[in-house]
């Protein structure tokens, strides 16, 4: 999930663009605008389904910039696949919404059935730009054996940054937002962000954050938002509502206030999550921060990191969102995709992939569910001094705000901090 | 210029000599050191993707990499690299193999002047360069998907469109300064059309030719929209794999290595165009 969402490139704002034309276009030329998506196939039961699937050549679009996630797929979660008939081929995208795009121009090329793309790895913005082109199948979730291990009132899964699942797509991962900081350098951790603001400047020069729109950095600007207005439920739902000016005016003072105190006197921000992984590493500040806290032990254990690197446990809670597998409405291989997305809940798969050594990303599924001795094995995985096990660590878990709010907050940093305060 | 009016008894056109062997040396030198200067801006870009390419390690700001390894090329080994290299070198081939001659014979008819309306016919065909490619392929994905043409023959079509204007370019201006006396002194030799062509009319353009197909090749080479949009992700090719892997921070090994074998093969063809047009010439 870490990067489906939010990649900021140049590249994504074009195929945004271009998708919200495409779908624009769609709705004059309106013959997609009446497929709100509901099982046209029409399978009435799993058997039918998995019958169907059998052969079939399965397409999965996902960003390919997570090596390790792509490795999983290719080497896990294929073979699996391949052993209940389906051929999952993976083709990597530099950008989810080149998917999205693929999928809006069949709809809008008439293409209902036969098309290329059968199962996308998404969330947020790129699912809800599709659920407005009516690209996704939906109704489809509920047929899935391994949906049982789902707990059906879990928020994160009901609601997509904002926008109802409604059986349109199924949960792949879950993700938490963390900070992290070096034990040896912080005696006394903050345990909130205004706490962590103070601390930086009482230490002036050993904290910073990404540049938005940095994803990691773009995520950091949505917790200080709700640390700033007091959590989500005081956020306005949209960027345009009320209310939604002084929660951010708040935001910029606050952070405009911090600059000086942060690495380099704020006269420059990493440009990346990487880049400030380097300095963390490096020991030039002593906090960092990622959406994937699960690959901090193997950071740890390869001399990267300090050993006495240790993730902030926030009172409040911190930044949660799940990642989920959607099928077009008019994907060649719908049977077959919906094998796969029911395997890539299996509790093997989930345990398989939660492991930091594989791909590091947190199971979708209630372990209470889940049979005994994997629920254990889960418990047992990278028993971590670094990280606290996900049921801690997504206490309190805050809910990501809407799609909409991504790219106005990005913007208004670098109006109003970036390049706000010379 | 003083030097030259001042009266010297003996000597003036020895000075003169000296002055022009003078400046001769240094416009030589100065070539040189424009040469070394262009060359140096052209490769250090490459310096880091080289470093890269077998860093396992290179935290900021170390300025070289802490520890070496070859850590990146198992990465892109596993991500795919070898098969999406060989798929773009045939997708490369394919519209070169197919825009070359088009472009050749577009070339002659305007260069010969037979095309009626022939400027508008040239500025119709450099179109596709002027146009951004982003826009382009939204729209043909729709049309070739309404026409119901398979995603890799439309996608072959569409490169060869994008190549076109550059080959025709590239042979217009061969067949501008092409001349027939050449073919008729053959035939008036007695040689057959078929001899002719061979013979005569294919090694005099050969230098261009081999320049044109390379920029075609380039075209399927280097393209990562139209490979992924209009191609539905038939074919993932080396941009494609190398988009996706850009476009995440912390690849950079990987990534170096897939830039170097984005890199490699078009300057092995362009070191072999240059050397058959320079042999070509010096014959």
């Amino acid at each position: 999930m870490r990067r489906t969402t939010t990649r900021r490139t140049r590249a994504r704002a074009l195929g945004t663009l271009a998708t919200a034309a495409a779908v624009a276009l769609s709705a004059c030329a309106a013959p997609v605008s009446n497929r709100t998506g509901t099982a046209d196939d029409g399978y009435a039961s799993w058997e039918d389904v998995a019958a169907d699937a059998r052969g079939q050549e399965v397409s999965l679009w996902m960003w390919g910039g997570d090596e390790k996630g792509n490795a999983y797929v290719d080497d896990v979660l294929a073979p699996a696949a391949a052993d209940q008939g389906v051929t999952l081929r993976r083709v990597p995208v530099a950008d989810t919404a080149d998917a999205l795009n693929r999928v809006v121009s069949e709809l809008q090329a008439g293409q209902d059935s036969d098309g290329a793309v059968d199962l996308v790895w998404v969330n947020g913005e790129n699912f809800r730009t599709g659920q407005q082109a009516g690209a996704w199948e939906c109704g489809w979730t509920d047929l899935l054996p391994n949906s049982a291990y789902l707990d059906p009132t879990d928020p994160l899964l009901a609601e997509d940054f904002g926008t109802p699942v409604e059986g349109c797509e199924s949960p792949w991962h879950k993700a938490q937002f963390a900070l992290a900081y070096d034990a040896a350098d912080v005696q006394h951790p903050p345990t909130s962000l205004t706490e962590l603001f103070d601390w930086a400047r009482a230490h002036p020069g050993r904290f910073t954050y990404p540049a938005p729109p940095d994803f990691t950095g773009s995520a950091f600007l949505r917790q200080s938002l709700y640390e700033v207005t007091g959590g989500p439920e005081q956020v306005p739902a949209g960027p345009d509502d009320d209310g939604a000016a002084g929660a951010t005016s708040a935001l910029w003072a606050e952070l405009a206030d911090l600059e000086p105190s942060l690495w380099r006197g704020g006269d420059t921000y990493p440009r990346d999550a990487a880049a400030l992984d380097d300095l963390f590493a490096g020991d030039q500040v002593d906090f960092t921060m990622t959406y994937g806290p699960a690959t901090l032990d193997a950071r740890v254990a390869d001399g990267t990191f300090p050993e006495t690197t240790r993730v902030l446990t926030l009172d409040d809670g911190t930044l949660g969102n799940a990642s989920f597998l959607a099928i077009p409405a008019n994907a060649a291989h719908q049977a077959g995709a919906m094998v796969v997305a029911d395997l890539a809940l299996a509790p093997e798969q989930q345990l398989a992939k939660a492991d930091p050594a594989v791909w590091g990303q947190y199971p979708v599924l209630e372990l209470d569910r889940v049979p005994d001795d994997l629920a254990e094995q889960f418990a047992d995985l990278a028993p971590s001094t670094v990280v606290p096990p996900f049921d801690e660590l997504s206490r309190g878990a805050d809910p990501e705000l809407s799609a909409d709010w991504v790219a106005p907050l990005e913007r208004g940093w670098r109006d109003n901090v970036l390049t706000g305060q010379r | 210029m003083t030097a030259l009016v001042t009266p010297a008894p003996h000597g003036r056109s020895g000075r003169r000599v000296l002055r022009a062997r003078v400046e001769a040396r240094a416009a030589k030198w100065g070539r040189r050191a424009g040469t070394v200067a262009v060359t140096a801006l052209l490769l250090v870009p490459f310096l880091p993707i080289l470093l890269w390419a077998f860093a396992d390690r290179w935290p900021y700001p170390e300025l070289a990499p802490t520890v070496w390894g070859v850590g990146g090329w198992l990465t892109a080994t596993a991500q795919g690299a070898w098969p999406a290299l060989t798929r773009s070198l045939l997708l490369g081939l394919t519209v070169s193999a197919i825009a070359t001659p088009l472009g050749a014979m577009a070339g002659r008819a305007l260069a010969r002047g037979r095309v009626p309306y022939g400027k508008m016919v040239t500025a119709l065909l450099l179109a596709p360069v002027a146009v951004p490619p982003f826009a382009v392929t939204m729209g043909l994905t729709t049309v070739a998907l309404r026409l119901g043409v398979p995603g890799v023959v439309a996608l072959v079509a569409v490169l060869v469109v994008a190549a076109v204007p550059y080959t025709t370019y590239i042979m217009r201006a061969a067949y501008a300064g092409y001349d027939e006396g050449f073919e008729e002194t053959a035939r008036t030799l007695g040689a057959g059309s078929r001899h002719v062509l061979l013979r005569v009319h294919l090694p005099l353009v050969a230098p261009a030719l081999a320049a044109a197909a390379f920029l075609a090749f380039l075209v399927g080479w280097s393209d990562y929209v139209v490979t992924l949009l209009i191609g539905a992700g038939r074919i993932v090719s080396l941009p494609l794999l190398l988009g996706a892997s850009a476009s995440a921070s912390g690849n950079d090994p990987t990534i170096a290595v897939l830039a170097l074998l984005a890199t490699i093969p078009p300057v092995l063809l362009l070191t072999a165009v240059t050397v058959l047009s320079r042999r070509r010439t010096q014959r």
